[in-house]
């Protein structure tokens, strides 16, 4: 009698990202495929061994998968990136004066200055992590199919264009505190993929909930 | 012949690797195949890409078997090799035995 190796779960962050990149078609046979020839290796070779050998394929599939998708769609993919470039740019001019007829209606400068002080200062910064947050989702609901890629591309965008910004005020003012906002944008990035990883799990289960249907 | 029926260097891979495998070609079977065979490690990312950009082609066909146990309840994706696909692949073995042929390699880069 031949013993079955004992089925083991992959890691989870991995499977999740696979499933993010995929379609909804490849995600089952592509998962599946993975956990196979991951309970296998674990159970010849070690979790460990393993673990590293899902992650590398993890890796190396979502590059390609990634890829594949910018290749099938370019023009509809890079229209959807400069859409929300454009909405990003719209709507972040919102962003204060919002905050500051909210401190206006509710007489917070008054009555909460503690309030108004984090609301004029981190208040901001938390409305433009939103505003990119809204921007990722449009643009994911722009390049269904895509919506990895073209919210990651964005992000990777802003991010560089944040850091450029960044060292060219460092550079002309000599004042390293420019630096420390890097934080925020950086938060600004992946809060544009987040948007995009929120639209994607959004469709994937209403596919799921459509077959079982 | 169109060139769409080109196969680039990995798809004759993947073509050949699915009439060695018949009829238990699928993700994992092609990969550990190609890997074997050519010593080279390939991600199942870069197989379905190219599988799917071959079943677009019409050079390879696909259906689904049954869900299984280790597989997490996943079924598994099987191929196989359409009659254009063995056309293809055997343009594509012409063309490259017609290049070679007469050519030492071995003396010619040594």
């Amino acid at each position: 009698m031949t013993s079955q190796p004992q089925i083991v779960q992959p890691p989870r962050i991995a499977v999740r990202l696979v499933n993010l990149f995929s379609s909804d078609k490849e995600a089952e046979t592509i998962e599946g495929d993975l956990q196979e020839e991951y309970t296998h290796i674990a159970s010849k070779r070690g979790a460990p061994f393993a673990r590293r050998w899902y992650w590398r394929q993890t890796a190396k599939t979502i590059a390609h998968l990634a890829g594949t998708a910018y290749r099938t769609a370019p023009w509809s993919t890079t229209s959807a990136i400069a859409g929300g470039f454009l909405l990003r740019r719209l709507a972040a001019r919102f962003v204060e004066p919002a905050i500051f007829a909210v401190i206006d209606r509710y007489q917070i400068f008054e009555h909460h200055f503690s309030t108004y002080k984090f609301l004029a200062s981190t208040g901001i910064d938390i409305g433009h992590i939103l505003v990119f947050l809204f921007v990722g989702c449009v643009v994911a609901l722009g390049a269904k199919g895509r919506e990895m890629v073209a919210t990651m591309m964005l992000g990777f965008i802003f991010g560089a264009m944040a850091v450029v910004a960044v060292l060219v005020m460092v550079s002309r003012t000599g004042d390293d505190a420019f630096l420390w906002r890097l934080t925020w944008y950086v938060v600004d990035s992946f809060a544009v993929v987040i948007g995009g990883g929120i639209i994607r799990t959004r469709r994937s289960t209403a596919t799921v909930r459509s077959a079982v249907a | 012949m169109s060139g769409r029926d080109y196969l680039g260097e990995f798809e004759h891979i993947i073509v050949l690797a699915l009439l060695r495998l018949e009829d238990r070609a699928y993700g994992v079977t092609v990969r550990q195949e190609i890997e074997f065979r050519t010593h080279r490690e390939v991600s199942i990312g870069a197989v379905y890409a190219t599988l799917n950009r071959l079943e677009t082609k019409g050079l390879v066909k696909s259906h689904c078997g049954d869900p299984t146990p280790e597989r997490g309840g996943r079924s598994k994706r099987f191929f196989r090799v359409t009659a254009k696909g063995v056309s293809a692949v055997n343009r594509a073995q012409r063309a490259l035995y017609s290049m070679t042929e007469g050519l030492d390699l071995a003396r010619s880069y040594s």
